[in-house]
């Protein structure tokens, strides 16, 4: 028995010898992907447009040469840097100024901000950075430094705080530190470095490094998400296709676009989301001043450096103060009587005056007659129109109640006074008066009155045995 | 050797599991505050379930154990068969099958209270005249509070995105509606959990309370998720409950309604 014994030890040590080799062998190579899997932090760079790339159909050669593409590129660089590192360049009336786009919250002065944030908005934004930062401000109150930790789209915030504490050994942290400490965080507001950081996180999967509209999951998406580049946004307060305010594109963030992919973003703080439309309008500056060089290459063949501050400085009035712009009301909202109701049915069939059925359907299905072509080839019913970004563009149905620029009337009305920048949609607003206006909007609401039925007629499928009426469906 | 080993990773595996269970508080891995009128019920419902799971659980695995390291068979041994044992196999069919219909039977009462339609709060929102509609959508929560009419479906209503404001100590009813895709209503601190399927309108109802530390502030938040993974974006769809004291949650909805037919909030310079 014991030789039998040692011979079975001596198999099971021979089976272990010539398994070692393949269990090792195929561990390492599990284990490699699964260190791959790591989060890492790929380099994006920015690029050119499809537009300014663009190559000769038949010559097959680039449409402006290499090396004006590079020296296109290469001036967009200097004026907004790189996406690690973005930032706005100043040209030298702004130093004289003391005006600096990169710090909106610092009044204009010298060294200076932008002066963009008002007071209001800034005590806004402290009190929500106060609630942003609860748990930071307990570790400052309480005296534990080392145990406050920052989010990973704050890098400027994060090295500012460790060099506070590097600066600062710990038996010097005093009531000054603390304090110190505690007005660094509550007076928050990002850089365009902590903004692009939040962007690469949040936005870029689908509007891209460029904004381009184009990041990897704009493809599974209709409507494609925004293509800042243009500098033209659908949905703002403002009149004559003006680039957008910052409460503009803060809106949007912060509410969402109803029926669109454009989900609220309210869930990050004041001060974030303030910064992520200072980074947008980076990205649409940077779009224009883009397209602005390759047209002057194009009529001049050349592009001198002079050239290139002049279109960022013609670019940059075209974003700044647009507050004259703004559709303000003077008055509250007219009630909805069924006279003002019966006049935006005239004014909306009308061809003359409002002409909304022409595109918006007699019945507001979205299926009006000009909207729609029939193509050549297939004789299918296609769109007529296309958007601004060459996609094909129908009506909106105005009765299903889903109003991507909002809902409210003040939002109904500036659609139909400005029109939808980008979109065959025109601007009524030197057309009609504001009554009348008013009229159309409250006749659109009408329209949807009865897309979601009302609470009774909705709740049918399981009827408590308390209801003895018959209940409407 | 060999069955020791074997043995011992097998009894490894009910004992972690019993450490990781009585450490989960301390470690942060429990369940969150319960800030609702039936999350304690829902909570004795997951003890109910749990203590039976965790005595099989143990069971099983412990008998798994000694079962390798007593009964493994010699090389040399000659093989066992068997028929069973009837006895046996009616008992631990029986058990379990009882053990079933008693949690079946033991949680109808918590689920009648908070499921059906009839046991629905009939105080200021009731069904027929709820708080709000929320609405999800592919990657969104939309909360459509009725107007000055206090019906729901017409141009007056009121829309607020993300944030589903109610008052505390109230009975809330609303109804859950999708546009798109399934998705499903979270807050985990309310232990509520309803779906939300396209096409139907399904009345939910909570009652909930602020936090301890926010009585002074009046206003407490939670988390709201999406617990149906709905599409790419799903992650996305973090939402917010803001529970407010009665009159924070009234001046609240007059801003909202103030905002809704004016200039607007974005109109201020």
């Amino acid at each position: 028995m014991p030789s039998d014994n040692r011979r079975r030890r001596a198999l099971l040590a021979q089976r272990a010898r010539t398994a070692f080799f393949p269990v090792a062998i195929a561990s390492l190579c599990l284990t490699q992907p699964a260190c791959q899997l790591e989060p890492q932090t790929p380099e994006v760079h920015y690029s050119l447009s499809a537009d300014t790339t663009a190559v000769d159909p038949q010559t097959k050669e680039p449409l402006v040469p290499r090396a004006v593409q590079d020296q296109i590129l290469g001036s967009l660089e200097m004026l907004f840097g790189t996406p690690a590192y973005p930032s706005f360049l100043r040209t030298q009336a702004w130093i004289d100024d003391g005006y600096d786009p990169n710090y909106p919250q610092y009044p204009v002065e010298d060294p200076g901000g932008s002066g963009e944030i008002s007071d209001a908005l800034m005590e806004e934004i402290q009190a929500d950075n106060a609630q942003r930062f609860r748990t930071q401000l307990a570790h400052v109150e309480a005296g534990r430094y080392e145990a406050v930790e920052l989010p990973s789209t704050m890098p400027d915030l994060i090295r500012e705080w460790s060099s506070m504490l590097q600066e600062t050994p710990v038996e010097k942290r005093t009531g000054e530190f603390q304090a110190g400490a505690r007005e660094l965080l509550s007076n928050w507001y990002p850089s365009l470095r902590d903004s692009s950081e939040l962007y690469r996180q949040q936005c870029l999967h689908c509007h891209g490094t460029n904004g381009g509209g184009d990041g990897p999951t704009s493809r599974f998406l209709n409507p494609l998400p925004r293509d800042y580049r243009k500098g033209v946004f659908k949905f703002t307060a403002l009149k004559d296709k003006a680039r957008p305010r910052r409460q503009d594109l803060f809106r949007i963030l912060d509410e969402g676009v109803t029926g669109t992919a454009m989900p609220s973003f309210r869930r990050f703080s004041k001060a974030e989301l303030h910064g992520l439309t200072d980074y947008v309008r980076l990205l649409g500056i940077r779009g224009m001043v883009e397209s602005d060089l390759v047209v002057t290459y194009q009529n001049e063949s050349a592009i001198s450096v002079d050239y290139v501050t002049e279109a960022y400085e013609r670019t940059w009035k075209r974003w700044k103060d647009q507050d004259d712009k703004l559709i303000a009301l003077e008055e509250a909202v007219p009630a909805p009587t069924p006279e003002l109701i019966a006049r935006g049915r005239e004014l909306f069939l009308d061809a003359k005056t409002g002409n909304c059925a022409s595109c918006h359907g007699e019945q507001g299905l979205g299926n009006g007659p000009s909207a729609f072509t029939l193509d050549p080839d297939t004789g299918e019913k296609v769109s007529a129109y296309k958007d601004d970004w060459g996609h094909p563009i129908v009506p909106r149905n105005l009765t299903y109640g889903l109003f991507r620029g909002g809902r409210r009337p003040v939002d109904i009305y500036r659609r139909i006074h400005a029109g939808i920048n980008g979109t065959p949609m025109p601007a009524l607003g030197g057309v009609l008066p504001a009554k009348d206006i008013w009229a159309i909007v409250h006749y659109v609401g009408t329209l949807s009155e009865n897309a979601h039925p009302t609470a009774q007629a909705a709740v049918s499928h399981a009827p408590s045995k308390s209801d003895s009426e018959p209940k409407a469906h | 050797m060999m069955r020791l080993i074997l043995f011992l990773l097998l009894i490894a595996v009910p004992i972690l599991g019993c450490w990781t269970f009585v450490r989960a508080e301390e470690l942060g891995a429990w369940f969150p505050g319960n800030f609702s009128t039936y999350g304690p019920d829902i909570d004795a419902l997951f003890s109910l379930i749990m203590w039976p799971i965790a005595i099989t659980f143990v069971g099983t695995e412990v008998v798994l154990a000694w079962f390798c390291l007593r009964y493994s068979a010699k090389r040399t041994d000659k093989s066992v068969y068997t028929h069973g044992n009837h006895k046996l196999e009616m008992i631990w069919t029986a058990v379990p099958a009882l053990v079933l219909l008693g949690i079946a039977f033991s949680q109808m009462e918590t689920f009648g209270k908070i499921k059906f339609q009839k046991n629905f709060p009939k105080g200021e929102y009731s069904i027929e005249k709820p708080i709000a509609e929320v609405w999800a959508s592919q990657f969104d929560w939309r909360m459509r509070y009725p107007g000055k009419d206090g019906t729901l479906g017409n141009v007056d209503d009121l829309e607020n995105s993300f944030e589903f404001a109610v008052p505390a100590d109230t009975d809330v009813v609303f109804l859950l509606r999708s546009r798109d895709v399934i998705h499903s209503f979270f807050v985990p601190e309310f232990r509520l959990k309803q779906d939300a399927l396209p096409g139907h309108t399904i009345p939910v109802w909570f009652n909930a309370k602020l936090r301890p530390e926010d009585e002074q502030r009046g206003e407490s938040t939670f988390d709201l998720v999406c617990a149906e993974l709905c599409g790419w974006g799903h992650y996305k769809m973090a939402g917010r409950v803001r529970v407010m004291r009665k009159d924070k949650y009234q001046a609240w909805l007059s801003d909202l309604e103030k905002d809704w037919f004016t200039n607007g909030k974005e109109s201020a310079q």
